[in-house]
């Protein structure tokens, strides 16, 4: 089945201090075999919902379900499958870049070739004897990665992984994420703050904001829900007199220079004009406004 | 995964690192003292170490390291080798890795115990080398005349070892319950002052901080400690160690936020 889930967190709440929420509800599904984007401003939950996964925080409400197994009671079982990295890079300053995955190769019990593996595939494979604290943050981020996929695991769990990376850092993470998924089949959970980023990789998409989540779904269904937010922006001689002629049939929204109608299709565009015209209102610009994913996302966010 | 790899794990992240430093030259410390002090004034101790031998050597480098130094080192590696995980942000790599907590906790507690016995073994080796290389350039020191009674000193490093074990199990605590490094170590001190100017109080033998020096009192004064091999405060500091690491390892087990 492609499409059983790896992740499935049913009714997550947690709070760090009482009163004050910092998950309500919150009900993840992530399928086998996705580039699941978990998306939402800073401060929203994503880091303390990975946490919770990872076991780093004690679940307090609410169940939690990860290659169908439970929770507490196969913790290892599960971590042995995961691999992660959450918030800022966690290295040994004073080891260089082998050591470091010496570490880790010993703890999931690799072979010793994995090490070159990955450090080629992160493109660290130069740093020899250079400790991890004298990395830049971007070599850091890197050198992160490359332990969270030192084992094959089969679920990827990544918090803002491009944080601190140059644009081509950025393109090569994306690239690396795809070609993992695509060749390994590896399921990668990936939080971002930035909606353009997830939009180039995910192939599903959740969104959090204030703890909760408000869209959960494929990438082509968060593309439909902007086609619907589109909107048609019509600017005339005379804004007052075409809203009122206008307000019976459509929602229209008048702003300071121009009037915003919800956008239906082309021909609904062409009716409205010839209407408009036929009044005696002169129409300067009538255009149909795309909403970006950028402009869903803040409306999305600001509307709750 | 076998315990006895997650210690060697542990122990490879101690390269390079501050504690393995310390143990080594923070070994080396009163050695060179005394070593400089030969060297300097070789007639003041000719006769002392013709009669005695070792005993006095001992007896004096001894009293320095064991009464201060040593536990202020133990409490300095304590902290330190939990600070490579925090300051480096590795806690959550850890927990997030799939060791079980028993595991990263007695894995730790083993590396703080095999760096104190570094410690013990280096300053050991370097406190008979601060005897034996001055009496190289000067053949009257008697040290070489006599030989070092190696059963008297194995058994004073063991005794000393178990007077640290409270130490070693409260440090341990505090260093992995408090992020800032200061808390435990000035816990640490203070506790380690107060004690030994509490040292002649008659419930001396429960502070753990004050134990290392009544190991060393006891031993050189000859005391008898009754029927058993250890003295009272020296089972005290089991007792404290055990109960310590218990509280301990409880307090990483429940605790709602790891890493």
């Amino acid at each position: 089945m492609v499409n059983e889930p790896i992740v499935r967190t049913q009714d997550l709440n947690y709070s760090y201090a009482a009163g004050t929420p910092t998950l309500q509800q919150v009900n993840l599904v992530v399928p086998k075999g996705s580039i699941y984007g978990f998306l939402g401003p800073n401060g929203a939950g994503k880091t303390t919902t990975l946490r919770l996964l990872l076991g780093l925080l004690k679940n307090q409400q609410g169940s939690l379900e990860i290659f169908g197994q439970k929770f507490p009671g196969q913790r290892l079982d599960i971590l042995s499958r995961i691999g992660s990295l959450i918030e800022q890079p966690s290295l040994y300053g004073h080891l260089t870049a082998t050591e470091n995955l010496e570490i880790y190769r010993r703890i999931y019990q690799v072979d010793q070739s994995r090490i070159a593996t990955v450090l080629q595939l992160v493109g660290l494979q130069d740093t020899g004897r250079k400790k991890a604290r004298q990395f830049s943050l971007g070599m850091k981020q890197r050198l992160s990665i490359a332990i969270a996929l030192l084992h094959q695991p089969e679920l990827l769990i990544l918090d803002e992984p491009t944080n601190g990376l140059d644009p081509n850092g950025i393109i090569e993470t994306r690239e690396l994420i795809k070609k993992l998924n695509r060749e390994h089949n590896t399921t990668v959970l990936v939080s971002s703050h930035i909606l353009n980023e997830v939009e180039r990789m995910a192939t599903h998409v959740g969104i959090i904001h204030k703890g909760k989540m408000l869209f959960q779904g494929t990438l082509p269904e968060l593309q439909q829900m902007k086609t619907k937010q589109a909107a048609l922006e019509i600017e005339t001689a005379d804004n007052a007199r075409a809203a009122s002629l206008l307000v019976s049939q459509y929602a229209v929204q008048e702003t300071e220079t121009q009037l915003v109608l919800p956008y239906q299709s082309k021909e609904e565009t062409a009716a409205i004009n010839r209407l408009l015209v036929q009044a005696g209102i002169d129409v300067y610009a009538i255009h149909a406004r795309q909403n970006d994913l950028e402009q869903l996302f803040i409306d999305i966010t600001s509307n709750n | 995964m076998n315990f006895l790899n997650t210690v060697r794990i542990d122990l490879m992240k101690m390269r390079r690192s501050a504690a393995v430093w310390l143990s080594i030259l923070g070994a080396g410390v009163i050695p060179l003292i005394f070593f400089l002090m030969y060297i300097a004034k070789p007639a003041k101790f000719y006769i002392e170490s013709q009669q005695m031998g070792w005993l006095a050597h001992i007896t004096r480098s001894w009293q320095s390291f064991a009464s201060f130094l040593l536990p202020m080192f133990v409490i300095l590696i304590c902290s330190l080798i939990l600070q490579i995980e925090y300051k480096n942000n590795t806690w959550k790599q850890v927990f997030a890795s799939p060791v079980s907590v028993s595991q990263v906790f007695f894995s730790k507690l083993v590396t703080i115990v095999l760096m104190t016995l570094l410690l013990m073994l280096m300053f050991n080796i370097f406190d008979i080398l601060a005897a034996i290389v001055p009496n190289l350039f000067y053949p009257k020191y008697g040290f070489l005349n006599h030989a070092i009674d190696w059963g008297a000193l194995l058994k004073l490093n063991t005794k000393t070892f178990i007077s640290l074990l409270g130490i070693i199990s409260l440090q341990y605590w505090l260093s992995l319950r408090f992020r800032n490094f200061i808390v435990p170590i000035g816990i640490g001190l203070g506790l380690l002052i107060i004690c030994m100017v509490a040292l002649n109080w008659e419930h001396s033998d429960k502070l753990p901080y004050a134990f290392p020096l009544l190991t060393l009192m006891h031993s050189f004064e000859g005391k008898p400690s009754g029927s058993s091999f250890f003295f009272n405060h020296e089972l005290n500091s089991i007792a404290y160690f055990l109960v310590f690491t218990l509280l301990a390892f409880l307090d990483l087990r429940f605790r709602k936020e790891r890493g």
